[in-house]
């Protein structure tokens, strides 16, 4: 069996790439797939601990965060789609335009 | 009354299930009627119902289970009761708003209440995983409604900048959660607080990251850079909506996970307890000074507001060093009085904005002859939050304030230095108050017609200044019940 610490630095990173990303990176598309990353770091704990502990309630968080994370980016895209239309791009710090990170 | 007959084994849940049938069936109303004001009514008919039904629960006292995971006890009635007043409000107001969206006026209510529903959720979970869902039921029909805004620019700058907080924020905390569940084994909080479990690097990055989540979404320092720009984006009934409903939700959150479960169930043995009371103590400090020091500069009324609702985030947080049963129900006062004082003055921007006044503070000037009752109605707002006798915000203040004092058994206690962090700031906070009043009583504007509000927000309006006076004099009404609320959770 492969121990659980593996499964563990494997979620630490993904969420560290994401977080990297999201503090960093100017296209909004590429700040939510990074956001989706970071969720994904929590579903593989959620799953290593499952199952290590033999318990469903990891499992089945990870659907609920899985479905939650869908109706994220889709909400997400259309408010994108929506900004798109008055910015004419999906840069988040145009130089000319008002920031839209923080 | 009994609504068991009616509701079976989801009885606890009866105020949520009526609000979730009438956000189901909104967009039908208004697809099938195609009149805007029919909508309304229907969206005011369910929340009405569902705030009764809440009523007689909580009056009644008894306190209901579904499936281990959802319970109705005095906490949740309380809770439930303020979301469905920041629904009333709201709603009551969007139909005669000209800022809300006339292209989707069916979505806009069945978003609206469903974002109740969610915060309705949260507010009587009692594990982890409905926490969750509740708060990402709010959070993504919030995105939603800010960017609903018409014809404003801003307005999508601040949904693009709300998602991507919130999605972070998200993420954050279902990370937390993933530690805690890994290291407890458990999601369900009750289950939790029987452990006793060690402070190691592992439970650390837990708490960090889910404080950090959910500090994003009360908005405390330093997780409070989105709600300025969020509040003067969206509209006025939406700004209303996020600084008064969504912000306890969050504060709900922290009651139910960090101060029952973690600080009073002392799950971390008693040197770690409390460091973390003194973590949320120097946060509760550091999120009322920047909050009032930075809205000393803005402009733009909307702006100041968002900021002083950060500050009074920070009031509340109090609560969460403190942590006694008083503070408890001293800071569910609190988020009450909040509602009317903070939402009446989100309510008076709105219907400025439809006389076509607009959101700087230079704009103000020469309120009070052009129109005195929406001048005195804010200055009374503004007063309460600042804080001054015999209104709602000083009595809740009063309470929250002297329960980081102690000296009940005659014993000081060593919050003391918090409370006077606080009273410092409550006077820092009346000096960008004081300039709105003057703006409206003693500077001389450029005209002297009269205004028109809509009939609505000055009923709305009508109904918070009714409330400021009320519970300022006669505190007792609702405190009683915060008393009841906090004794069934601690």
């Amino acid at each position: 069996m492969i121990p659980i610490e593996y499964f563990l630095i494997l979620g630490a990173i993904l969420f560290a790439i994401g977080a990297y990303g999201v503090l960093t990176k100017s296209n909004a598309i590429v700040v939510l797939m990074c956001i989706e990353l970071m969720l994904n770091a929590a579903n593989i704990n959620f799953v290593a601990f499952g199952a290590f502990n033999d318990d469903i309630i990891g499992q089945a968080f990870v659907v609920m965060t899985i479905s939650v994370a869908a109706a994220e980016v889709a909400v997400g895209i259309a408010i994108l789609l929506n900004a798109y239309k008055m910015r004419k791009t999906t840069d988040l710090d145009d130089a000319e335009l008002t920031s839209m990170r923080w | 009354m009994d609504f068991t007959s009616v509701f079976g084994d989801f009885t606890a849940m009866a105020p949520l299930i009526i609000l979730l049938v009438g956000a189901l069936l909104l967009p039908a109303v208004q697809f099938i009627g195609k009149r805007p004001t029919a909508t309304w009514a229907v969206a005011l008919l369910f929340t009405a119902v569902s705030l009764i039904v809440n009523m007689m629960m909580l009056t009644d006292g008894t306190s209901y289970t579904t499936l281990d995971m959802y319970t109705y006890v005095a906490f949740t009635g309380i809770m439930v009761l303020l979301f469905q007043v920041v629904l009333f409000l709201a709603i009551l107001v969007s139909n005669s708003s000209v800022e809300t969206t006339r292209l989707h006026v069916g979505a806009y209510y069945a978003l609206l209440v469903g974002a109740t529903t969610g915060m309705m959720f949260v507010a009587g979970s009692n594990d982890l995983l409905t926490i969750f869902v509740g708060v990402e039921l709010t959070s993504i029909s919030s995105y939603a409604m800010v960017s609903m805004k018409r014809k404003d620019p801003r307005a999508a700058e601040a949904g693009v900048k709300y998602v991507i907080i919130g999605g972070l924020s998200t993420a954050l905390t279902i990370y937390g959660i993933s530690m805690v569940y890994g290291l407890t084994g458990t999601t369900s909080l009750s289950a939790m607080s029987t452990l006793v479990l060690d402070m190691n690097w592992m439970m650390a990055v837990a708490l960090v990251c889910m404080i950090a989540g959910y500090g994003f979404k009360i908005a405390a320092v330093p997780f409070h850079m989105w709600a300025p720009d969020v509040y003067e984006g969206a509209s006025s009934p939406v700004s209303l909506f996020l600084a008064t409903g969504s912000k306890k939700m969050g504060l709900s959150v922290f009651i139910q996970v960090f101060l029952v479960t973690f600080i009073a169930g002392s799950v971390l043995g008693a040197e770690a307890t409390e460091g973390l009371q003194y973590l949320f103590a120097i946060i509760a400090a550091l999120t009322m000074t920047v909050g009032n020091i930075v809205a000393i500069a803005q402009t733009n009324i909307k702006r100041m507001l968002a900021y002083s609702s950060v500050a009074q985030a920070g009031y509340i947080l109090i609560i969460m060093a403190v942590a006694s049963e008083y503070a408890v129900s001293a800071g569910l006062f609190h988020m009450f009085t909040h509602v009317f004082m903070k939402g009446g003055a989100f309510l008076v921007v709105g219907a400025l904005i439809c006389a076509g006044i607009g959101e700087k503070i230079s704009d103000y000037r020469g309120l009070a002859k052009r129109s005195p009752f929406m001048a005195a109605a804010m200055m009374l707002f503004l007063f309460s939050l600042a804080g001054i006798p015999p209104l709602a915000g000083f009595t809740s203040k009063f309470f929250l304030f002297s329960s980081a004092i102690g000296g009940v058994d005659g014993v000081t206690s060593q919050w003391v230095w918090l409370a006077f962090i606080a009273i410092l700031n409550s006077a820092i906070s009346l000096y960008y108050y004081a300039r709105v009043v003057k703006a409206m009583y003693v500077e001389k504007g450029s005209s002297d017609e009269k205004i028109v509000v809509p009939k609505a927000f000055t009923v709305a309006i009508a109904i918070c200044v009714l409330f400021v006076i009320v519970l300022g004099v006669y505190p007792q009404l609702i405190f009683d019940y915060c008393e009841l609320a906090a004794a069934a959770i601690f």
